[in-house]
C-alpha cells in the first residue's frame, strides 16, 4: 500500500545537508496499523508527510498504490490526496467552523452536492460518536473530541490511508486509549490502512501489528510488536521497550537485598507466549527445597500474547538452587541478575 | 468669543459628513487594495502557499516604502498624481487620494499580521486534503483570519480619522480642518470643543462597532 524506496529528505541548513530522512526502505502493507516510533527529531515526521507529498523526498521513491506520487501533475495530487485521509497531534480543525462544517469541509472542496455532503457528515459523526456536536464550535470540545472531529474529517472523503501524526500526543492517558480504540475500529470496519508515528511506546504497544523505530532519520529496526519488545536488539529500541516495561529492579528493593547481605540467588524468569500461564514458580517451590521471593515484575500483552518477567530471589542450598535453575530453563528463560545491572 | 448659533451647527454638520465621507470612501479603496497586497504578502513569503522570493520582496519593499513617508508630505508630494486621478488637487475628493496611498499599505501589513495569526498545521491540514491555493485562501486564511482582520481594520479607520484632520491641507475640509481654522486660527474655541467632542465620539463608535463585529465573526 505505501512503499519507500531507499528515501531520503535532505535539508540544507546553513550551507550543511541535514538528512531528515536516510535512506529508509518501509512497506505498509493494506489494511495493517504500522507505527513509526522514534524520539522528537528522528525524522518520523518527515517521513509521514513524505506519504502525500507534503515534503518532496530529495532521494528515492514513495509508491502509494504501487504509484509514485512525484510524477503527478499537481491537480492530479491533489486528487490522490483526497484518498489520503490525514490526523495531527494539535488537531487543525478550521476555528471558524462547527463541527459539521469542519467534516464537510474536504466535501465540499471538491463541490459535492449539499445533500450529499449532509448525509455523509451525519453518517460519520455517527460513527466516530459526536452526533450530538455538530453545531458546536471546535473550542467548545475537549481534546479528545477534538481529535475525533480530525478523524471524522479525515474519513469523510472515504481515504484509503489515514496518517497520524502524533494523534494522541496532547491527549492524557484515558483519552488516548479511546482515540487508539476509534483507530482500530477505523481499520476493521473500514479496512483502512494506518500509518502512525508517535513517541510513545504504549501507543504503538495498544494498537500496532508492525513498528519501525526510528532515529536519526534511519530505521533502525523493524518488526512485528511481539517482536520488537519480547526482543528488542538496537539499545534505543530498548530504551523505547523499557519506557512500558519496567526492566530494571527498583533502587529500594535493592537497597533492601543488600542490607540483608544476601545480593546473590537472584534471577530474572521471563515468561514468553504459553509459559506465562504456567504456575511454573509455584511448582518449583513445591517440588523443591527452596524458598521463592518474589522481588519485582511485570506481565503484559501484546497483541493478545501474554508477555513478562518477574525477579525472584531464591533461598536455599546452593544445589539445590542449581537444580531448579535447570528444572525451570526448561519452560522459560532464566538469567541471574547480579546486585548492579538491572 | 461669540458664538454664532446661526453658523455653527450647519458649519459642524458639513465638517462630520466631510470627515466621515473622506473616511468612508478611503477606507473602502484601501481595504479593496490592501486587502490582496496582505495576501500576496503572506502566500509568497518563505515557506507560504506560493512561495516567490523575488515577489514578496517587491512587495515587501513597496509597501515599507509608502508607510515611511508622512502623510503630510505624502499629501503634497503627490499632488501632480491626484491631479491626474480626480482631475483636480484640491476639495474633498483631492483628499481622499492621498488618503488611500497612506493607508492601503498599512492596511497590507495589518491583513498580513492577521493572516499570520492562521496556525500553519491548519494550512497544512487543508494541504493534505487536496485544497488548491486559491481554496486555502478563500476558505481557511480569510474566514480564520476574518475576526482579526476586522479588528485590524477598526485600528486603520481610526488612523484615517487622524489623518483627515490634514485633509484642510488641500481643501478637502472635514472635523479637523474645521478646528484648525476656526477653532484654533481664528480662537472659536467652542468650534474647537465642539469637532473634538465629535471626533472622541465617532473614534469610540467605530471601535464599538469594530469590536461588536469582530464577536460575531468569530462565532457566525
Amino acid at each position: 500500500m505505501i512503499q519507500f524506496e531507499q528515501v531520503s529528505k535532505v535539508y540544507q541548513h546553513n550551507g550543511s545537508d541535514l538528512r531528515a530522512v536516510d535512506q529508509v526502505d518501509l512497506t505498509v502493507h493494506k489494511g495493517e496499523i504500522f507505527g513509526v516510533i522514534g524520539f522528537s527529531g528522528a525524522g518520523k515526521s518527515t517521513l509521514i508527510r513524505l506519504v502525500n507529498l507534503l515534503e518532496r523526498p530529495t532521494e528515492g521513491r514513495v509508491l502509494v498504490n504501487g504509484e509514485d506520487l512525484t510524477q503527478l501533475s499537481k491537480p492530479d495530487l491533489r486528487q490522490v490526496r483526497k484518498r489520503i485521509g490525514m490526523i495531527f497531534q494539535h488537531f487543525n480543525l478550521l476555528e471558524s467552523k462547527t463541527v459539521h462544517h469542519n467534516v464537510a469541509f474536504p466535501l465540499s472542496l471538491s463541490g459535492t452536492p449539499k445533500k450529499e455532503i449532509d448525509q455523509r457528515v451525519a453518517e460519520i459523526l455517527e460513527f466516530v460518536g459526536l452526533s450530538d456536536k455538530a453545531k458546536q464550535y471546535p473550542e467548545e470540545l475537549s481534546g479528545g473530541q477534538k481529535q475525533r472531529v480530525g478523524i471524522a474529517r479525515a474519513l469523510a472523503t472515504s481515504p484509503e490511508i489515514l496518517l497520524c501524526d502524533e494523534a494522541t500526543s496532547a491527549l492524557d492517558p484515558e483519552t488516548t486509549k479511546s482515540i487508539l480504540k476509534l483507530l482500530r475500529k477505523v481499520r476493521d470496519e473500514y479496512g483502512i490502512t494506518i500509518l502512525m508515528i508517535t513517541h510513545e511506546m504504549n501507543v504503538v504497544r495498544e494498537v500496532c501489528d508492525r513498528i519501525a523505530v526510528m532515529e536519526s532519520g534511519r530505521v533502525i529496526e523493524k518488526g512485528s510488536i511481539f517482536d520488537l519488545f519480547s526482543n528488542p536488539q538496537h539499545p534505543t529500541t530498548q530504551n523505547f521497550v523499557r519506557t512500558v516495561m519496567e526492566n530494571d529492579i527498583p533502587a529500594s528493593i535493592l537497597d533492601g537485598i543488600e542490607k540483608r547481605g544476601s545480593a546473590r540467588n537472584i534471577y530474572r524468569v521471563t515468561f514468553v507466549d504459553e509459559s506465562a500461564g504456567e504456575p511454573v514458580l509455584s511448582q518449583v517451590a513445591k517440588k523443591f527445597d527452596v524458598e521463592v521471593n518474589v522481588l519485582f515484575g511485570q506481565i503484559t500483552e501484546l497483541q493478545g500474547v501474554p508477555f513478562g518477567h518477574l525477579v525472584v530471589e531464591l533461598q536455599g542450598p546452593d544445589q539445590e538452587i542449581l537444580r531448579v535453575i535447570n528444572h525451570i530453563q526448561q519452560r522459560v528463560s532464566v538469567q541471574e541478575v547480579t546486585s548492579h545491572a538491572g | 468669543m461669540q458664538v454664532n448659533l446661526m453658523d455653527f451647527w450647519p458649519r459642524i454638520w458639513e465638517a462630520t459628513y466631510q470627515t466621515l465621507l473622506m473616511v468612508g470612501i478611503s477606507l473602502a479603496a484601501a481595504t479593496l487594495i490592501g486587502l490582496p497586497l496582505g495576501i500576496i504578502l503572506v502566500v509568497t513569503r518563505q515557506g507560504g502557499l506560493l512561495e516567490n522570493k523575488t515577489l514578496f520582496r517587491a512587495f515587501s519593499s513597496v509597501v515599507n516604502f509608502f508607510r515611511s513617508i508622512p502623510f503630510i508630505i505624502l499629501l503634497v508630494a503627490i499632488l501632480p498624481f491626484t491631479r491626474l486621478i480626480v482631475g483636480s488637487s484640491i476639495g474633498t475628493a483631492a483628499a481622499v487620494v492621498p488618503l488611500v496611498i497612506f493607508s492601503a499599505p498599512y492596511i497590507a501589513r495589518l491583513v498580513e499580521s492577521s493572516l499570520l495569526e492562521v496556525k500553519p498545521g491548519v494550512i497544512e491540514a487543508a494541504e493534505a486534503m487536496g485544497a488548491t491555493p486559491w481554496q486555502i485562501i478563500r476558505r481557511v486564511y480569510i474566514p480564520e483570519a476574518l475576526s482579526s482582520i476586522v479588528l485590524n481594520l477598526t485600528i486603520a479607520t481610526i488612523g484615517l480619522v487622524g489623518a483627515s484632520a490634514m485633509a484642510g491641507f488641500v481643501g478637502g475640509g472635514g472635523l479637523g480642518d474645521l478646528a484648525i481654522s476656526y477653532g484654533y486660527q481664528r480662537f472659536e474655541t467652542d468650534i474647537m470643543i465642539a469637532t473634538v467632542l465629535l471626533l472622541v465620539l465617532i473614534v469610540q463608535i467605530t471601535q464599538t462597532i469594530g469590536n461588536f463585529t469582530s464577536k460575531k465573526i468569530r462565532r457566525q
